[in-house]
């Protein structure tokens, strides 16, 4: 969102005899009609756009609730193409993750003026702060949410339409560790808390494991249920090859917890019922110990993303209030980096690293 | 430059007030993140204006302890960062030092952008 109040940018009507026509071609269809229901709320990165298409004739005739997802002016350094994005999604729909299915993929910028797809429209709230809002822990939630990590960690190297996603050089740790050191940028020079977390993963990087698709944002606030059932595994711009602990210690990390630092997985439930839901599909066990390395990561990722998010406003690229205030919120990161270290760090973990 | 009354820290803060009390209240509800987020900016800017510069001495002893020598703030971050970089902080008590500084360091920032959290962390010192 952006400080200053401005039309909500939805379609504009030659864009949308554009995409109607396009959709047509695509769906096989005599006619595709596309009903404009506003934008949904939809992070600072992307744009969601609620469409109902009335598709007439072809496969898929009938009337359908959609999203249509597309990005903005200017994103962050790890966020995936949307044409990218559509093909991971449609790649962990295939193992059976639940997730919306993606319908048309519209790789030409020429169309909408940004590559864009269209999803099924889930029903339910993804909002963090209403998710970790109940009495009792959501165990059935978090084993469920477990099971659905590891149905997505049976996507592995190699998997068809996803040749356009690096593998980590040289393990998923350290690229990622080189990865935060370059986006932090300047910032590693003056702040000391950044300086002190680089250091300390790239000292203490566990080896090389297993290579799986990650989401690399899964948490609470990403994923939607509806009463208690889960309906959808959402926000995949940042998916990537890592190690399958990442995307666990992404989930427990301080930083996610919506000030329920009781309820370790993501406010919600503690962290066994999320491993055992885990281990259930994934046929590997959880490496505690790789998950608090991750969990700092984590930290530092968000971090290095707070800092990049600040540059878009800093440098006039996409002057926001919104991403002006994330810049801010680097003290509370960095404390919560600084408590997971005071738990964990005071010994070498993996034997000391480099 | 001529600093006229009332200086940038009061306008900031009357500013904030006047929001506060005659705007956040009527502000229709898709506005009110925004407003919020004002709210929020402006009181952030507030606390900066205030502190100043007063909280930088002590923070620089503890630096400057940890380094064994004496500066200003500004000039000791930065070599506060390449000591760690050249590995001066690396065994586990070298690391606690470190991170006791560090958090110092942190709840200061912190009672700039974020006074609440600043005080749930005082409750888990306490614990």
């Amino acid at each position: 969102m952006s400080g200053a109040p401005k039309p909500t940018p939805g379609l504009d009507p030659a864009r949308k005899a554009a995409l109607e026509s396009w959709l047509a071609g695509q769906a096989e269809a005599r006619a595709v009609a596309v009903i404009d229901e506003g934008r949904l709320s939809g992070g600072a990165i992307s744009l969601n756009l609620a469409v109902t298409l009335e598709i007439d004739g072809g496969p898929l005739a009938g009337n359908h609730p959609c999203v249509l997802r597309t990005g903005s002016a200017s994103g962050v350094s790890a966020s995936l193409g949307k044409a990218e994005e559509a093909a991971v999604l449609r790649a962990v729909f295939a193992v059976g993750a639940t997730v919306p299915e993606p319908l048309f993929v519209g790789a030409d910028p020429a169309m909408l003026g940004a590559p864009f797809y269209i999803m099924r429209r889930a029903a339910g709230i993804a909002a963090g702060f209403r998710m970790v809002k109940s009495e009792e822990p959501r165990r059935d939630l978090a084993r469920e949410l477990g099971r659905q990590l590891g149905l997505i960690h049976r996507v592995r190297p190699g998997a068809e339409g996803l040749e356009f996603l690096a593998l980590p050089e040289p393990t998923a740790a350290l690229q990622a560790a080189a990865d935060f050191r370059r986006w932090a940028g300047r910032y590693a020079a003056s702040d000391p808390v950044l300086a002190y977390g680089l250091r300390w993963l790239e000292r203490n990087a566990p080896p090389a494991g297993d290579l799986v698709l990650c989401h690399r944002d899964y948490r609470t606030g990403n994923y939607m249920v509806d009463g208690d059932r889960l309906t959808a595994i959402i926000d995949w711009e940042f998916a990537g090859w890592s190690d399958p602990m990442e995307d666990l210690g992404w989930f427990c990390a301080a930083c996610w917890r919506f000030g329920r630092n009781d309820r370790e997985a993501g406010g919600i439930a503690d962290r066994t019922d999320l491993y055992a839901g885990y281990e259930e599909t994934a046929g590997r066990r959880v490496d505690a110990d790789a998950v608090a390395y991750w969990e700092a990561a984590a930290c530092m990722r968000w971090a290095v993303i707070a800092i990049q998010q600040a540059q878009r406003h800093i440098s006039g690229t996409e002057p926001s209030l919104e991403l002006a205030l994330t810049g801010r919120m680097l003290p509370e990161i960095e404390m919560d980096l600084l408590r997971h270290l005071d738990r964990v760090g005071g010994f070498p973990m993996f034997g000391g690293g480099a | 430059m001529i600093n006229d009354d009332p200086g940038a820290r009061d306008l900031v803060a009357i500013a904030l007030r006047s929001f506060r009390e005659a705007i956040l209240l009527v502000v229709p509800a898709e506005q009110r993140f925004t407003a919020l987020m004002i709210a929020n900016a402006l009181g952030v800017a507030e606390r900066e204006l205030a502190a100043g510069t007063a909280a930088e001495p002590a923070l620089a002893a503890a630096v400057g302890g940890l380094l064994g020598e004496d500066g200003d703030l500004p000039d000791l971050l930065p070599k506060l960062c390449a000591a760690i970089d050249a590995g001066r902080f690396d065994t586990p008590d070298q690391q606690a030092a470190l991170r006791a500084v560090l958090k110092d360091i942190t709840r200061a920032r912190l009672a700039l952008s974020n006074p609440k959290r600043l005080a749930a962390e005082g409750q888990d010192a306490e614990r």
